[in-house]
């Protein structure tokens, strides 16, 4: 697999589609992402993120695309998209955070079933890919689960699963779709400096508050918690009541705007009052 | 916006294990004084039905009220 996506980027950087390509980069054994910009580093290094398993080494590519496309005005710029990296692209486009997106070339991969699977991945596929095979998507089950349980049963269990917290914002730095200047989870009237763990369980439903319309499920977050809280899990939630109440799937290509990125009444909440 | 927020909000706090109830928006004008003192005693009565809040060691209830009202000026 990680043959065909080599020669397809050498092949656009030799015929002058791309000037750079940003895409993983490995260096004995530790994968980083990279702005690759000679066809020779393409032959050494170059990476997709397997180790010992298919997509261990991810990283939200298409933020880092972000800052790179913006700081190089002139330059057409490949990146690597698995379908959460294509989803996450888009989202950056609808919140207006992509310039010049027509300068930006996709080269996709598909992911095998083992890394949807374990990815719980809706679409783990970008619209268009030059390696792998599509693999189907995957239902959430963890959702389901604590809906399951009863009003008090689920605080307790939140609350026990947000104590582990150790606040590093890991789950904020890797996410693709964090994107503000400035953060609120680092404004000390909401979330006091100094308290471990942050208030429970204010800090992380701020943050899943800020997930609303933007979050596209690529379970990043949760890969790089190191209390093992199940991130995912709050997340996939907010997007489904995004999905449900507002009709709005994240992700999708095109110029629809966020529901929560929009003023006005639409779609169809017009009044708090009867 | 606000209204579409709270669509949102009163689903997350149910997902959180937090009685949606708890959280009320109403609109009223600064010329509907008697309005606006039904609604909140209304509210009062709803929230003292609930009983306590289950987040007990959270800040919002247990701090001082001065870092309270801070918060909430702030949001």
């Amino acid at each position: 697999m990680i043959e065909e996506v080599r020669a397809h980027v050498k092949t656009l950087m030799e015929e002058g589609k791309i000037d750079a390509f940003v895409g993983l980069k490995d260096q004995d054994g530790n994968v980083f992402p990279y702005v690759f910009t000679r066809t020779e580093e393409v032959a050494d290094g170059f990476s997709i993120g397997d180790l010992d398993g298919p997509g261990q080494a991810r990283y939200p590519l298409a933020r880092i695309l972000m800052t790179v496309v913006s700081g190089n005005p002139e330059k057409k710029v490949g990146v690597l998209l698995r379908g959460c990296d294509e989803r996450a692209l888009n989202e950056l486009i609808r919140w207006n955070q992509m310039q010049f997106a027509d300068r930006i070339v996709r080269v996709g991969i598909a992911c095998p079933a083992e890394l949807a699977g374990a990815h719980e991945c809706r679409k783990p596929f970008p619209e268009e890919f030059v390696a792998g095979q599509k693999a189907e998507p995957v239902e959430n089950a963890t959702v389901r689960d604590v809906i399951g349980k009863g009003l008090a049963e689920r605080l307790t269990y939140w609350k026990a699963e947000f104590d582990r917290c150790i606040k590093c914002y890991g789950c904020r730095d890797v996410c693709p779709v964090c994107f503000c200047n400035v953060c609120t989870l680092e404004e000390n009237a909401l979330i006091r400096t100094g308290d471990l763990p942050p208030e429970n369980p204010m800090f992380h439903l701020t943050r899943a508050v800020h997930m609303a319309g933007r979050c596209i499920d690529c379970n990043l977050c949760t890969e790089v918690c190191p209390a093992e809280i199940p991130l995912r899990t709050l997340y996939k939630r907010v997007a489904e009541i995004v999905r449900d109440e507002f009709g709005y799937v994240t992700g999708e290509p095109g110029e629809g705007k966020s529901p929560l990125n929009l003023l006005g009444n639409d779609p169809g909440h017009t009044s708090a009052n009867e | 916006m606000t209204v579409k927020r709270m669509a949102f909000m009163k689903q997350l706090l149910e997902f959180s294990g937090i009685d949606p109830e708890r959280l009320i928006l109403k609109w009223v004008s600064s010329a509907e004084g008697p309005r606006f003192a039904r609604v909140v005693t209304e509210f009062i009565e709803k929230i003292r039905a609930l009983g306590p809040s289950p987040l007990q060691n959270s800040r919002l209830s247990a701090g001082s009220a001065d870092e309270s009202a801070k918060a909430q000026v702030n949001q």
